[in-house]
This record gives C-alpha cells, sequence and structure tokens, in this order.
C-alpha cells in the first residue's frame, strides 16, 4: 500500500531528546526518532499494522522509518517524523535565501516496505559518507 | 558500616534547554552521578549520561588507516592546527551548547583562520534574528511573563516536549505574583498544525496549515485592526475562530507570544517572525503584549550574544577577508556546505551529521573533519580527529544566557573522565599551536 499527497513535519519529542542524551548510536534513539507518526484514520487506509517499515520519499529523497499511529492527533494528510537524522533525508535543504533550510513541510509520499531495514544513525550517515 | 560519601551540589544549572533550570540537585559519589532532583527526563539523563561509558571520549583519537586511534594531546592538537592552517577556508561551527568563555574563543580561532563563524541559530531561530534586525521586538524576561501574564499563546512550538519545564517554571501552571491562581488565572492558546500535547491542554486551540502561519498571522493583524476580510477561512482556520482570537489578544491585561520552530523553518522564515513581531506591537495599541522566541540549546542564546559583541553579528559569519561579513543566506554552515564552500571543518559541541539536511552532511564528509565533543555521534564516528571535552555546566565551569538572554554561571558539579579538557581549554591549546604555526 502506498499514500501520496501528505505534508511532512519534522520535530522535537521529548522521547527523541532523552535518546539523543543517552547516546546517539544505540538502538534507543533508533526507537525515538526512526519513526514516522501517521494520523488514525490515515494509517487505517494503509492497511497494515503498527511497527511496519515505511518509506517515505519526498523530492529531497527518501528514508526507512518504523511507522506508528500519532498520539498528538487528528492531523489528516500530515505525517511526522522526530527531529534527527532520519527525518534530515528528507527535508528540503532550501532556506530561500534565510540561512536555515526548511525543515517543516515537505509534500511526501509513503510506501509500506514488504522487506527492507530500518537503519540505526551510524549506519544511515555511512551511507551519507561513502556517497 | 559502610559509610557513603555523597556530595549534593544544590541549585545546579541545568544545560539541556533555553529555559535553563536552575534548582536542580545533583548527588555526586566517587565522582559518578548518582541521583538528579527537580530535572525533566530530558535534564535528568544528560547529567546521568556524562558518567563514564561507551559513549563517553575519555581520550584524543586520530584516524589512522580507516580507524580513530588513541593519541595523546600533543598529537592531536598538532595534527588539528594543521589541518586548519592548511584549509583555506575552515568552517568553525557549533558553539551552542557550551559555556561562553568557550564561544569567546571560538570567534578568536575564526578570525586567525580567516574562516567562517557560525552557531546552532543557523538551523534554528536565525530567521528570529533576522527579524528582529528588520524589526525589533518587545519582549521581557521569563518572570515577568510569569508574574503577571494573563494570555499565553504558544505558535508552532511544543514546550510539553522541546521545554518540559517551562510550562510548571514560567508559562501555565506557576502562580505568579499577580497571578496567583496559576493555570487558573491563564488562557492558552496554542497555534500549530498538530493537535501537540501542549494544545491539548490549552483552552483554545487554531489549527494552522503547515507552511500558511504567514497568511495567518496578516490576518489577525488586519481583524485587530478592525478591518472586515472577505473571506471564510484563512490559512485552514475559520473566520469566526481568527475573530475570536483577535477578540481575546486584545481584550486581555498582559499577552506573551512564545513561539518556535514552526514559524521559523517552514517557508518564509524570517517573515513569519517579521508578522508575529508586527502583530506585537499591533496589540500594544490596546493591551500590553510582548513576544519571545523559545530558544533550543541551552546557550545559543549566548552564542549569539558573545558572536554580537566580539564581531557585530550574532551569526553565519565570514572572516575570510579579515574582517567579518554578515549574510545567513550565503555565510550559513548548511549553505557554504551545500554550495562546497569550505575545505574542512572544526565542530564544537554539536552534531551537524544528525540534524543538518543530508545533502550538506555529504559535502561535510568530503573534507577532514575536526570534532570536539564528550559523546559519540554521527559526527565524531566519522571524523579524522576527534577532541574530548569535559560537558559544560557539569564537569566546566561558565556563563549561559537563558532564552530571555539572562546570563547565569553554570556550576561544576563533578570531574570530566580520562583525559577530558573543557571547551575553552581544547579551543586555547588550538589557537596557541596554529600561532605558532603560522609564526604570528
Amino acid at each position: 500500500m502506498s499514500m501520496n499527497n501528505l505534508i511532512l513535519l519534522t520535530g522535537r519529542t521529548i522521547n527523541q531528546g532523552v535518546a539523543l542524551e543517552g547516546g546517539k548510536t544505540t538502538m534507543e534513539n533508533v526507537r525515538a526518532a526512526a519513526i514516522c507518526a501517521f494520523d488514525k484514520d490515515d494509517f487505517k487506509k494503509l492497511d497494515t499494522l503498527v511497527g511496519t517499515p515505511v518509506k517515505v520519499i519526498t523530492d529531497f529523497g527518501e528514508v526507512i522509518v518504523y511507522s506508528t499511529i500519532s498520539e498528538e492527533g487528528p492531523h489528516p494528510g500530515i505525517i511526522f517524523i522526530p527531529m534527527g537524522p532520519w527525518a534530515n533525508q528528507v527535508v528540503n535543504p532550501d532556506s530561500q535565501s534565510s540561512g536555515t533550510p526548511t525543515f517543516k513541510g515537505m509534500r511526501a509520499k509513503v510506501e509500506v516496505m514488504k522487506s527492507g531495514k530500518v537503519l540505526n544513525a551510524v549506519e544511515l550517515i555511512k551511507s551519507l559518507k561513502e556517497a | 558500616m559502610v559509610i557513603k560519601k555523597i556530595k549534593t551540589v544544590y541549585d545546579v544549572i541545568c544545560p539541556f534547554c533555553g529555559t535553563l533550570c536552575d534548582d536542580l540537585e545533583v548527588d555526586i559519589e566517587n565522582n559518578k552521578v548518582i541521583e538528579v532532583r527537580n530535572g525533566c527526563q530530558i535534564g535528568v539523563k544528560k547529567f546521568f549520561s556524562s558518567n563514564p561509558s561507551e559513549h563517553r571520549y575519555e581520550k584524543p583519537l586520530i584516524r589512522k588507516d580507516g580507524e580513530l586511534k588513541e593519541a595523546t594531546w600533543d598529537e592531536a592538537i598538532d595534527k588539528a592546527a594543521e589541518i586548519l592552517t592548511k584549509a583555506k577556508r575552515p568552517l568553525l561551527y557549533g558553539f551552542s551548547s557550551t559555556e561562553c568563555e568557550a564561544q569567546s574563543k571560538g570567534v578568536e580561532l575564526a578570525e586567525l583562520l580567516g574562516g567562517i563563524l557560525d552557531n546552532t541559530a543557523s538551523v534554528c531561530h536565525g530567521p528570529t534574528l533576522l527579524a528582529k534586525q528588520d524589526v525589533g521586538a518587545p519582549s521581557s524576561t521569563l518572570g515577568e511573563f510569569k508574574n503577571r501574564a494573563d494570555l499565553v499563546v504558544f505558535w508552532g512550538c511544543n514546550p510539553v516536549h522541546a521545554h518540559p519545564r517551562h510550562l510548571g517554571r514560567y508559562s501555565e501552571f506557576v502562580r505568579g505574583y499577580f497571578r496567583v491562581d496559576g493555570r487558573n488565572d491563564r488562557y492558552i492558546v496554542v497555534i500549530d498544525p498538530r493537535n501537540t500535547h501542549t494544545a491539548q491542554i490549552a483552552d483554545l486551540y487554531v489549527k494552522v496549515n503547515p507552511n500558511e502561519d504567514y497568511e495567518l498571522l496578516n490576518a489577525i493583524r488586519a481583524v485587530v485592526r478592525g478591518v472586515e476580510l472577505d473571506a471564510t477561512e484563512v490559512s485552514g482556520v475559520p473566520m469566526e475562530q481568527i475573530k475570536e482570537l483577535a477578540d481575546k489578544l486584545k481584550n486581555c491585561k498582559y499577552g506573551v507570544i512564545f513561539f518556535g520552530m514552526g514559524l521559523t523553518q517552514s517557508l518564509a522564515h524570517h517573515r513569519n517572525i517579521d508578522a508575529a513581531i508586527c502583530l506585537t506591537r499591533e496589540l500594544n495599541d490596546h493591551t500590553k503584549f510582548l513576544i519571545i522566541p523559545m530558544r533550543g540549546h541551552y546557550n545559543v542564546a549566548g552564542a549569539n550574544q558573545v558572536f554580537a559583541w566580539n564581531t557585530g553579528y550574532a551569526y553565519s559569519i565570514d572572516f575570510s577577508r579579515g574582517y567579518p561579513r554578515y549574510n545567513p543566506g550565503e555565510f550559513s554552515a548548511v549553505e557554504v556546505l551545500l554550495k562546497d564552500q569550505v575545505d574542512a571543518s572544526l565542530i564544537v559541541a554539536s552534531d551537524p551529521a544528525s540534524n543538518f539536511p543530508a545533502a550538506s552532511v555529504r559535502q561535510m564528509f568530503k573534507h577532514p573533519l575536526i570534532v570536539i565533543d564528550p559523546h559519540e555521534s554521527p559526527t565524531t564516528v566519522f571524523a579524522d580527529i576527534v577532541l574530548p571535552a569535559a560537558i559544560a555546566g557539569i564537569e566546566a565551569e561558565g556563563t549561559a544566557y537563558r532564552m530571555d538572554n539572562v546570563p547565569l554561571r553554570l556550576r561544576k558539579v563533578k570531574e570530566a573522565p580520562g583525559e577530558s579538557l573543557t571547551d575553552k581549554k581544547i579551543l586555547e591549546k588550538l589557537i596557541e599551536k596554529i600561532k605558532e604555526k603560522i609564526g604570528e
């Protein structure tokens, strides 16, 4: 299953904040920040189970993260990835000449993954180093 | 009977977010943090993670044959100084999670090297600084808001998650001098595309479409001026709700807008803040109204202060012509990396590999990378040199500026593990070595 025409927002969550202080290269950080939170009704349309990896695709890149249902809904049409290396694979680096990239409000597409691994922070950044 | 020697340090400043809580109590035994009281979840975790662990660096590391290997301070400083002096235009970035004294040394080093100097405001509240330079900002300190504000607007920020004790200390639940009944004496408005946890405990939640804050801000400005708008909704917000909000804003005794990344990191960037500040200014025709950014890193406000009093500019500064030049659209860390305009990076107390867009991270890794950091991060793992630092505010004293630009003295509660040095000391060593190399 896939969904088009979503808007991607990113930002701080307390779990992500705790995880980054506890060790950025840990699994705790993966569980806290390598997730994509869906609106409850949007998630039903995906016809899958919570925790299934999804691929989030924007004009600027793609990333595989775990799916989850948002506690901060309803927000139909909006998906949320906590700030961090996973979100930054798909954000808009353009700053409109203000110096600050556009971390929020990208058009996004989501595909449910049949196979595919959610990388940890070091594996993910390694792919940028080797690129 | 075993007598445990536990040292308790009171009134400790928490070096995590811009709220800079100053009432923590930390118990230390054998130079380890064993208990932290009064802190939030994130702050407490930061204190505990200062204890030695597999994620904590205790010795300088240099990359040899593709692997980070332990080295002496002299070797590491010499190698780092060599990289930086060879570079035509190095990038010096970070500085927001360290004390002002180290930031000052960062300015000195950037000037010496003719490099780019930037702090994390450039991916955070940079647009706020641009807007303040455009239109000024009526603001105050957090104590004033606590004691006086009866209407609090959170626009594009989610303090429940990002500044966990802000609501309890300054803005929502706390009892103030004129707000004796705490939460009941305040009307809370949250404006956000998501029904955030902050919104869920507000009196009024306004759901704005993503990237359309600018339109909503200007619609509210128009309604506050008494203009009838020919629209049924603006930015997804029904006209009746905009009128209700404008009415509330005009009729409070003392209002304050706290705003966050929802305004600075979405489209229109600093124009959003321009509009928010202008709205605040216009509301002062009707009542008392102020505005303040929710700063993220605990000392990013300090970085802006220190850079500004040394160079005249708060962030994104270029020294390549020998004098400071300022243009965030050109000299911010993300921009210079995207355009591949730097040829080495020195990162101080920051993790750009995690926090920059992928395209800039890819460019950063093309060139030598030196990192001053206490902990392992995706940036340090791929660095060429790692210099282990003492954690400012836990293992080093210094000054930090709260989000309202009030300076507070950070405390030292324990010794840094291993051979770690303070950020200030490391930067001083670098400056000394570089001066030696270039013959100054």
